[in-house]
């Protein structure tokens, strides 16, 4: 089962505080008490959204740019201006330590920096922020409405319970008077999650395969040429209605699984297809020279290259995961289980909200909702080319 | 004579194009000695790059042997294999691509030197990145280091590939058109680096390059090789060739060279060659490659069977021409035989 497994528990709180003297112990030490405070609200917040597996990397994010603060260029020898015989590269195990903190700090901060500076990629950010914190925080404010009314919300004179946006209910009420709001809130969280683990595991196979393909070549680059090509030979869209109506597709991880399987052909070809000109390159030729060995060169001479374009493939995936996954539920292969974004769709559907005026905001929220989120992920692609990217990166 | 770091014992290189075999190299016999210069030149497409990347290990021959300290490295394996692999490092041509864009430079020269533990400790292989630097003359070395290969000039990327190579301790650099690609000012600095790390550190240099006059520069004290259509034509000392070349195709490279003053250049005896164009690799003419635009095309002799390479009387280098090994002084051809 997949799912945002521990949202927002006062337990997350303790927590997050917890992890987060960390980063307030390093500041104050370094004299750096506002990224330190900062670093301390950082772990809390997040601890509180996921409890230790939160608060764990949280921590060690604001750490590093705690430290980085600290630590800057000027204090490493190897960066100095001094000639070799006057400089000395000895160090404690201590001091390398803060000197790898204090970079990792540094690579996060030119990342933001990165954000900050790209105005599509930061409005993309703004946006799955948005949206990953109103489905973790969301439920701490708002309840969930899951029960039917009817007179206690049925208005007089009115045929039906669908209502729109009111004080009250601010995106209005469904066919059985339940606050939408809430829906919306709530029914993220399958979705984003399997459409999430969708796009990870495809770009797993991809660049596992793709990478194998490449490098092996021979028999494995053939059999695995010929399976993608089968899976893309056909519609992809209505083989996915054809399995999903057989399989029983109860477990959203195994929805997950069976999106990817069908997703990663045109990545993995496209992750050959890039291998395949790296493998070429001088600098592999040099390191193939220098006997790096088969590993150090796909891990450190292949595999750099091509994180901007596997991450920006990563969210595309999570796209067409989501968009299946809704279609999906749409047409009702799926076992419907609410609150679900896709759900609300079909069941608006049929319960005649095409042709109900006071119906529209139960089709159209959740229609919105996914759109901003896919609209954001897209956007977000834009920074993370920057992030990725060496030459984008340092601005020159 | 000391023995040699490697040898090419007949070797020959074929590739495939649409299934057809192009041979590329044929018959190439080579020697390298410990700390020498040996230039590779010739035409484009005559062979030297493979050559080269044969001697890097980084292609093996098709037929033939390749010898490291007289084994033949087919049968080397695992300690042996590491070292033969690490003695030759590649210098390439083009600075733009031999540097992987997503690491730092310090890394780049750290990744070596951390794999094949060639430093004790962390400090050490950060001291050994700047001693490096400073060795190829990228100083102060701390400004270079944090800095991606894209943020550097041509000639700076030239030095950090030179510096490459150098991590592995190699006893010989095979410098495949390294500054070819490099600006005109920045060249003689980037040669004299080369020289000084040949004098200081011992190691041999295998030299690729199409410009004559540059091997001419750069190896006066070692010898050259030229090449043509994949086999090696002429080899000697570079005084001994550039002074007195032997082979028409040497000779009418020779000729070819400008020199700095242009009344020289205009007055030099030029070598006029039967053709203009090189014959296709896909087709290489029979016997001597060289017969059909040869000025001293001896027909029977040049187009039957292909010249051994053997030193002929009153020169010093190994020549491929048979009509001067067999003592005799070259003619002119007489252009209305051919036309019979």
């Amino acid at each position: 089962m997949i799912g945002f497994s521990t949202v927002a528990t006062p337990v997350g709180i303790l927590i997050g505080m917890l992890v987060g003297l960390i980063p307030l112990i390093v500041g104050i030490r370094l004299k750096k008490i506002p990224a330190g405070i900062g670093g301390f609200f950082g772990c809390a917040l997040s601890g509180f959204a996921c409890g230790f597996l939160g608060g764990i990397p949280m921590m060690i994010l604001t750490t590093a740019v705690v430290v980085s603060y600290a630590y800057t260029v000027k204090d490493d020898p190897f960066l100095s201006r001094a000639a070799l015989d006057e400089v000395d590269f000895t160090e404690t195990r201590t001091q390398f330590l803060i000197r790898s903190f204090a970079s990792f700090g540094r690579a996060l901060r030119a990342a933001s920096r990165a954000v900050l500076r790209n105005r599509a990629g930061f409005v993309g950010f703004v946006g799955v922020m948005f949206f990953l914190l109103m489905t973790t925080f969301g439920p701490l404010v708002i309840e969930y409405d899951g029960r039917a009314h009817y007179y206690d919300r049925l208005l007089p004179g009115s045929q039906t319970l669908f209502q729109g946006p009111s004080a009250e209910f601010p995106l209005g009420l469904d066919y059985q008077g339940r606050d939408i709001l809430s829906h919306i809130v709530y029914g993220g969280q399958a979705v984003i999650a399997t459409a999430v683990v969708a796009g990870i595991l495809t770009t797993l196979i991809a660049v596992t395969l793709g990478a194998a393909s490449a490098l092996i070549g021979g028999i494995v680059d053939t059999v695995l040429t010929a399976i993608t090509n089968f899976i893309l030979t056909i519609p992809q869209f209505p083989l996915l209605v054809v399995i999903a109506a057989i399989v029983n597709l109860d477990d959203r991880l195994w929805l997950a699984v069976l999106l990817a399987v069908l997703d990663f052909p045109t990545l993995m070809r496209a992750i050959r297809a890039q291998v395949l000109s790296l493998r070429e390159r001088d600098y592999v030729e040099a390191a193939f020279s220098l006997n790096m060995g088969l590993p150090h060169i796909i891990v450190r001479e292949v595999l750099p290259n091509m994180v901007s374009y596997i991450v920006i493939s990563t969210i595309f995936s999570i796209r067409a995961a989501m968009y299946a996954q809704v279609g999906l539920v749409f047409l009702g292969l799926v076992p419907l289980q609410e609150p679900d974004w896709g759900v609300m769709i079909l069941v608006a559907r049929q319960q005649g909200a095409l042709f109900l005026r006071e119906a529209t905001s139960m089709l159209l929220s959740p229609i919105l909702a996914i759109a901003l989120f896919q609209l954001s992920l897209v956007l977000f692609t834009r920074s993370l080319e920057e992030i990725f990217n060496p030459r984008l990166r340092e601005g020159l | 004579m000391t023995t040699p770091l490697i040898e090419l014992h007949h070797v020959d290189r074929t590739f495939k194009k649409d299934n057809q075999p192009i041979r590329v190299l044929q018959d190439v016999n080579l020697s390298v000695y410990p700390g020498e210069i040996l230039c590779l030149v010739g035409e484009s497409g005559c062979g030297k790059t493979t050559t080269g990347k044969i001697i890097a290990g980084l292609l093996a021959p098709s037929a033939g042997e390749v010898r490291y300290h007289g084994e033949n490295v087919n049968q080397l394996r695992g300690e042996r294999l590491a070292t033969y692999r690490r003695d030759h490092q590649i210098v390439h041509q083009d600075p733009f691509a031999s540097l992987n864009p997503a690491h730092t430079i310090g890394q780049i020269l750290s990744y070596p030197i951390a794999r094949h533990r060639l430093a004790a400790n962390r400090a050490e292989v950060r001291r050994r990145v700047w001693e490096l630097l400073t060795l190829v003359d990228l100083t102060p070395p701390g400004d270079i280091v944090n800095k991606y290969p894209h943020q550097l000039s041509g000639g700076q990327r030239q030095r950090v590939s030179i510096a490459r190579a150098l991590t592995v301790n190699p006893r010989l650099i095979i410098a495949d058109e390294a500054v070819s690609m490099v600006d005109v000012s920045i060249r003689i600095s980037l040669l004299k680096t080369l020289q000084r790390l040949r004098e200081t550190l011992g190691v041999a240099i295998v030299f690729i390059t199409h410009d004559l006059a540059l091997a001419k520069y750069f190896a006066w004290e070692g010898r050259i090789s030229v090449m043509y259509l994949g086999r090696v034509i002429e080899v000697g000392r570079t005084e001994a060739v550039v002074h007195n070349p032997a082979h028409p195709y040497t000779r009418a490279l020779i000729a070819a060279i400008p020199e700095a003053d242009p009344e020289i250049t205009r007055s030099k005896a030029r070598l006029t060659l039967r053709s203009e164009d090189i014959p296709s690799l896909t087709a290489i003419p029979p016997g001597c490659a060289f017969h059909p635009r040869c000025p001293f095309f001896v027909p029977g002799v040049c187009d039957v069977a292909p010249p051994p390479l053997d030193v002929p009387p009153n020169y010093e280098q190994q020549v491929a021409c048979l009509p001067l090994l067999g003592g005799g002084a070259l003619t002119p051809y007489a252009e209305q035989d051919a036309t019979v």
